[in-house]
């Protein structure tokens, strides 16, 4: 790449010495205050620790795409959550690539709930739940959903038309109408259904989870990104990964260590930080960057940097039936029944939950329908391959403190540095709330005959989430209600770690609207010069 | 002398015994050999790496015969999988499983035996061959709900003023 090239790929390059925002991750939550700061003519860095790959280089197969971006350095899964013992070394599905996981993800984009935001007001003092009500309400929200749904090209709002029903969501669909549900719907979704901002309709080529080369569907890799950098106020770094951010004397954040691709350490100055690399990466580079002024790591004045990890409560049906299916044709998730996302105790458990359809290839299949089996059991969920609909379980799970993420001591990534481990247990109303859901999707399924079906556990999450949590008051969480640090002037948080809640809802679309409104008040304190 | 011993690992009869194993442990009635072949040559594949699963590997198929007394290939279907059965969470076995849980089904042979298309983009993917070619189903709506029923976003009793003064 030439120099030229080099601008136009990766933006206008900004000296090492020039203090500018130091956007750390290029996911949903990064990418997102990129393009609202750089639009606003605010110089910045993205550190991204993967590579820019490009639509053309994703791949349609899942082992192979999966190798090709999903994060492999060293992690390990502990606590007595299945995960740890099947995939001790997954605890997550997250992307290392321009994008994050937006490349990978599928687009089901449900907003939060009111109620959702006041978990503590609404659930009580539920025993083993760490709950704190959000320091901000849906109305302060608002008006960045709609921000972030215009951005993300939701289907179903602000005129944008609905999918059309593959065959896994009329399977869905129809058992959803037989069993009186009411609130489903193939959307919202964030792939186009028509052309929309420059990219054109899907082909519902069915690799959602593989990143979609026909850019159809939203990511910050074909939107936020690019779009940052045709500014010209924005570096794009790849192969770069942040290993520490560092404090001046009076305790405002300087600057950001990070490696290039060969383990070379630099050091880009900042006059803000915004970490941005999902819930387990943000909470290790804080414990990180601990120094004499922050013993336990950086903003951990509460002790809860690395606390509350929220992974969703969820569960997959698979039900098999006498005629074809094919549900690996089309959109992966462009089905969502709202009705069991509400708050109604007397089903259980606390909080509600979606259903959203899914489809996961034989290679996936295999390997998470039902871990570790083997025999005719198993092989007869994979003989009825062609002939079965998929569903996938997504509700709130209890934020608990001992469900963290901390340094292992005893484990190293590929430079030497501490490898994360993801501390997990789910809380009895977690289980309540799965087994319900369970038995609503046989129910469901049995509707519109199936022979049977399969329950699967949860998968490495997808969702991950909040690990330095927002929190009105200092001493019950790492951020105020702008994903600033309490105790660390110009750090801020920009991704999913920043909940304080999980809701039941996927969490993206709310990512995107938090950092819509986070860059806008960086914006404003920068401009006012304080 | 290492590559002598490493030629000698795995005799014709013990990969024939493992793609025996992998048909017990993975039966697919309507699936031919190759599968299975792929899939054993995966695990041979894999074993070069470590020694300790070399070994491992060897010594277990090797020893199948014993516990088969004589010959683990010639067993039928059901005393085979009940051998198996019997040593689930020997390290060999388990290890076969986990190359195997992939590899098998990541063949694209298999893809097609089990009615999976593969890569579907340079095909214009499935808009025009199939997306939504379910018959046995009415066509449901796709549009959100419109009718006069409300989604009850919090139940009654747990509204925050049903709910003060209770200890919960
Ligand atoms: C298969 C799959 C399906 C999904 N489907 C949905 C869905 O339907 N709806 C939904 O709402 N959500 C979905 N998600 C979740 C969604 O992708 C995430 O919620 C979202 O991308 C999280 O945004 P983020 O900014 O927190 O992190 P990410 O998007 O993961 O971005 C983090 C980025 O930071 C980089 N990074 C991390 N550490 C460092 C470091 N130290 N230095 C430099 N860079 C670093 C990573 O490489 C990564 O690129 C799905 C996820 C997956 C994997």
């Amino acid at each position: 790449m030439n120099a030229d090239e080099r601008t136009v790929q990766l933006g206008q390059p900004v000296g090492h010495d020039e203090e500018v925002v130091v956007i750390v991750g290029s996911g949903a939550g990064g990418g997102t205050v990129a393009h609202e700061l750089t639009a606003r003519g605010i110089r910045c860095v993205v550190l991204e620790a993967g590579p820019y790959l490009k639509p053309e280089d994703y791949e349609n197969d899942e082992w192979a795409a999966f190798n090709q971006m999903a994060w492999l350095d060293n992690r390990t899964a502990s606590g007595p959550y299945r995960l740890a013992r099947d995939f001790p070394n997954l605890p997550a599905w997250i992307v290392k690539a321009v994008g994050g996981s937006t490349t990978h993800w599928s687009g089901a984009t449900p907003r939060f709930r009111e109620y959702e935001f006041r978990a503590r007001s609404y659930y009580g003092g539920l025993e083993g739940a760490n709950l704190l009500d959000w320091p901000i309400t849906l109305t302060d929200l608002a008006p960045y959903y709609d921000r972030a749904e215009i951005a993300i090209g939701s289907t179903h709002r602000h005129g944008r038309p609905p999918l059309p029903a593959n065959n896994n969501y009329k399977v869905f669909a129809n058992g959803a109408e037989k069993v009186g549900y009411k609130f489903y719907a193939t959307g919202p979704y964030g792939t186009n259904a028509e052309p929309y901002d420059g990219r054109p309709a899907s082909i519902q080529d069915g690799f959602n989870f593989q990143g979609d080369k026909h850019t159809s569907k939203w990511s910050t890799a074909v939107r936020e990104i690019p779009r940052a950098i045709a500014t010209g106020k924005c570096e794009l770094r790849p192969g770069s990964q942040a290993v520490q951010v560092t404090h001046d004397a009076s305790g405002r954040v300087d600057a950001v260590l990070y490696l290039d691709e060969d383990g070379n350490l630099h050091r880009q100055a900042a006059k803000v930080v915004c970490v941005a690399g999902n819930s387990i990466e943000t909470p290790r580079l804080l414990l990180m960057s601990a120094s004499a002024l922050h013993p336990d790591g950086l903003a951990n004045s509460s002790g809860q940097v690395g606390r509350n990890y929220m992974r969703h409560t969820t569960g997959s049906v698979y039900a098999r039936f006498e005629q074809p299916v094919h549900m690996y044709r089309g959109e992966t998730m462009a089905g969502i029944i709202a009705d069991e996302a509400r708050l109604d105790s007397s089903r259980g458990f606390l909080g509600g939950y979606y259903m959203e359809t899914l489809a996961l290839g034989p290679a996936f299949l295999a390997a998470f329908v039902e871990p570790g089996s083997w025999g005719p059991q198993f092989t007869t969920i994979l003989d009825g391959y062609d002939h079965t609909a998929g569903m996938w379980i997504v509700g709130e799970d209890m934020p608990q403190e001992s469900n963290r993420v901390t340094l292992n001591p005893a484990v190293q990534d590929q430079w030497g540095l501490p490898a994360p481990d993801v501390h997990f247990q789910d809380h009895p109303n977690d289980v309540a709330m799965r087994e319900h859901g369970y038995s609503r999707a046989d129910l469901l399924y049995e509707a519109v005959g199936a022979l049977g079906t399969h329950h699967t556990p949860p998968y490495p999450a997808t969702h991950n989430l909040g690990t330095c949590r927002m929190s009105e008051r200092p001493e019950d969480g790492v951020l105020d209600k702008w994903g600033q640090a309490h105790d660390v002037p110009g750090l801020f948080v920009s991704d999913g770690s920043v909940m304080t809640t999980g809701a039941a809802a996927n969490p993206t679309l709310t990512i995107v609207a938090l950092a819509i409104r986070q860059a806008e008040h960086i914006a404003e304190t920068l401009g006012s010069g304080s | 002398m290492a590559e002598a011993t490493h030629e000698s690992v795995i005799s014709p009869r013990a990969r024939n015994a493992l793609v025996r194993l992998l048909r017990v442990a993975y039966p697919h009635p309507r699936f031919p050999d190759g599968p299975y072949e792929r899939t054993a040559d995966a695990v041979i594949n894999q074993v070069e790496a470590s020694l300790w699963h070399r070994l491992a590997l060897t010594r277990g198929l090797e020893s199948l015969d014993d516990a088969a007394g004589g010959d683990f290939a010639a067993l039928d279907d059901e005393a085979a999988l009940s051998l198996l059965r019997g040593i689930e969470d020997a390290g060999f076995f388990a290890f076969i499983r986990g190359v195997a849980v992939v590899s098998l089904y990541d063949d694209h042979e298999t893809w097609e035996l089990l009615g999976y298309e593969g890569a579907s983009y340079e095909q214009g993917g499935y808009l025009d061959r199939g997306f939504n070619d379910l018959d046995w189903l009415p066509s449901p709506r796709i549009e959100e709900y419109a009718g006069p029923d409300q989604l009850v976003e919090v139940a009654t009793d747990d509204e925050i003023a049903a709910t003060e003064g209770s200890h919960r």
